[in-house]
């Protein structure tokens, strides 16, 4: 009997960082190995001993794409864990600034990630050679949600204007009405960019995922509600251990999460969608009817029309807490005075899925503990269920081709290499 | 974290030096410590960047710009700590996008810069070459000496940049 192995080092641009390997014995397939490195666990063993004030810096650094989720999450665990409460205009700013993460985020991944995979190009540069102007307004999106986190934020990567109870410095009313006009813009472009997602070609094919996302009573989910997915979970998020755990898987040295109990599930755009389209704003919501998007999305490679959806809502949301806006008497909410040893958890929804986030301080206010689940260990397994259905049904594929449609498997689900180093691998060619 | 000037406009406005690298991958963030390693004096004359996230944010930097210097990381198959110096004429755009998932490398924000238009008339590369770039903070010591040497090539060629009577 034949034995095909199929490796890839998909991730980055570092050898044995990020791999998959494939087993195929005959016409079965005996092994899907995906492994993703995760930064957050080494950053979790660096936070021990820092104060609490400190975290949202500190884990912001482990995302060049999603920082903001970083920075929300840990200041809502650490909230939560000293009884405090973000109200009001410093509770609508902190969805504002999470907006322009989502706005940003999905953009990069719609037009240079994915988009590729349909056209029929092996990059984003061969796209962009062809469609200039779709790249351009990706590109554009993007940096209009870059603008945001760059208004709120204090700078666009690793935002330094966010802590514990709110921010440093808030926004006037004049620098937020400053980026409507191209928050305007973006509304356009981001129904252009759902309307240009819907009219790819996708192939024919449905999981059948658990979908797990946060649900919140009024809004589409970003930093509060409880966890729930289509299988009956309805848990307040200090219960996510309970429910979902990390086991270890030998090949992989990372943790693979999993429903306890049940097995894979899926978190992101998917299930969020899957799971709150009801609490879509207006233009979003229209604008998935225009184009005749399910309420659940089950197949995996729609998920492009999904994020534009999103950026719709979160151009939406952007524009509608600017039309609210009036800046709030202080900046923050003042933390404790005195402290007794504590503990928090709390998740909060980045552009790929839930972040969750559980601390343990002691009576200085230092982290004894730190515990970060990203969205893509969380994914991880579930990534590994579509690879296995993908093989199955296409075994007569020579292995380049396999290769490929692997590969567009994950990037379905925009797995976050955040940890990827920018070096520069360099064929030197000289004339 | 160096401040970004103001530049002059018109001609012969002050060059633009940018760092891309990530601060906690050790020797990948060479670029980041050569453009904070520039002499002070030289920071009146030079407008400075860094870019630690995702590339694409360079062609919004670079874009219509006349001189632009960026120093990053590089595997080239050098020994570790040598600098390299690329001239945008040299600049070959190695395999892309097709093995990865996420991020953007700077020969494709090169590329995508060159076929979108959003791209300086003149761009130099120094690229240290890497040994360590696992987790952590610290620089290996090949890689810490190159950054010295790099620091010295890009004062040299904003100097000559600016004019010979321009910085002492």
């Amino acid at each position: 009997m034949t034995e095909r192995t199929i490796s890839v080092d998909y991730i980055a641009r570092v050898e044995g960082e990020g791999a998959l390997k494939v087993r195929i014995r005959g016409t079965t397939v005996e092994d899907v190995q995906l492994k993703i490195w995760e930064p957050p666990r080494f950053f979790e063993a660096f936070l021990r001993g820092r104060s609490y004030l400190e975290a949202p810096d500190i884990t912001a650094r482990i995302c060049g794409i999603c920082p903001i989720a970083y920075q929300m999450s840990s200041c809502h665990a650490m909230e939560q864990a000293l009884g405090m409460r973000v109200r009001g205009q410093l509770r609508a700013l902190r969805r504002l600034i999470y907006c322009g993460e989502w706005i940003e985020s999905h953009a990069l991944h719609i037009y240079l990630l994915h988009a590729p995979d349909f056209l029929g190009y092996p990059d984003a540069l061969a796209l962009a050679k062809d469609h200039p102007d779709a790249v351009k307004h990706g590109l554009e999106l993007k940096k209009i949600g870059n603008e945001l986190m760059q208004l709120l934020g204090g700078r666009e990567i690793h935002p330094i204007n966010v802590r514990v109870g709110g921010f440093y410095r808030v926004p006037t009313v004049t620098e937020l009405e400053r980026i409507r006009p191209a928050l305007e813009t973006a509304l356009g472009l981001a129904e252009e960019t759902v309307r240009f997602a819907a009219g790819l070609t996708f192939p024919d094919i449905e999981e059948d995922y658990e979908f797990v996302s946060l649900r919140h009573e009024h809004e589409y989910p970003m930093n509060e509600g409880d966890v729930v997915s289509n299988r009956g979970v309805k848990i307040p998020m200090s219960q996510f251990e309970d429910v979902f755990e990390e086991t270890h898987v030998p090949y992989s040295h990372a943790l693979q999460s999993q429903h306890r109990g049940e097995g894979s599930y899926l978190v992101g755009p998917l299930a969020r969608y899957a799971l709150n389209h009801d609490r879509l704003l207006p233009r979003a919501k229209s604008i998935a009817r225009e184009v005749g998007l399910e309420d659940v999305v089950r197949n995996p490679y729609r998920s492009i029309i999904v994020r534009g959806v999103e950026t719709v809502h979160a151009v939406e949301e952007s524009l509608k807490i600017i039309d609210a806006y009036k800046p709030p008497d202080e900046p923050f909410v003042e933390p404790p005075a005195s402290f007794h040893a504590t503990s928090g958890a709390a998740i909060s929804e980045a552009p790929r899925g839930m972040l969750y986030h559980r601390y343990r301080l002691n009576e200085e206010g230092l982290i004894e503990e730190a515990k970060i689940v990203a969205p893509t260990s969380q994914n991880q397994k579930r990534i590994e269920d579509d690879l296995r259905h993908l093989l199955d049904r296409s075994l007569n594929l020579d292995d380049r081709e396999l290769t490929n449609a692997c590969e567009k498997a994950i990037r379905n689900h925009d797995p976050c290499i955040s940890c990827a180093t920018h070096f520069l691998k360099l064929d030197l060619v000289r004339a | 974290m160096p401040e970004t000037k103001t530049p002059p406009s018109g001609p012969g406005r002050w060059p633009l030096v940018i760092g891309v690298g990530n601060e906690h991958r050790r020797d990948d963030r060479s670029g980041l410590e050569v453009v904070r390693g520039l002499p002070s004096r030289l920071h009146e004359r030079v407008r400075i960047a860094e870019c630690q996230g995702d590339v694409t944010d360079l062609l919004d930097l670079w874009s219509d710009e006349a001189e632009v210097i960026v120093v990053d990381a590089v595997r080239s198959g050098h020994p570790p700590g040598t600098v390299l110096r690329l001239d945008d004429a040299f600049i070959e755009i190695p395999q892309l996008g097709a093995t990865s998932t996420h991020g953007l490398s700077l020969s494709e924000a090169v590329g995508l810069g060159r076929a979108l238009g959003k791209f300086p008339a003149h761009l130099v590369v120094y690229g240290i070459e890497a040994e360590d770039v696992g987790m952590g903070e610290g620089l290996s010591a090949p890689v810490s000496v190159g950054i010295q040497e790099a620091i010295e090539l890009v004062t040299t060629e904003v100097r000559s940049l600016l004019g010979p009577a321009s910085i002492t």
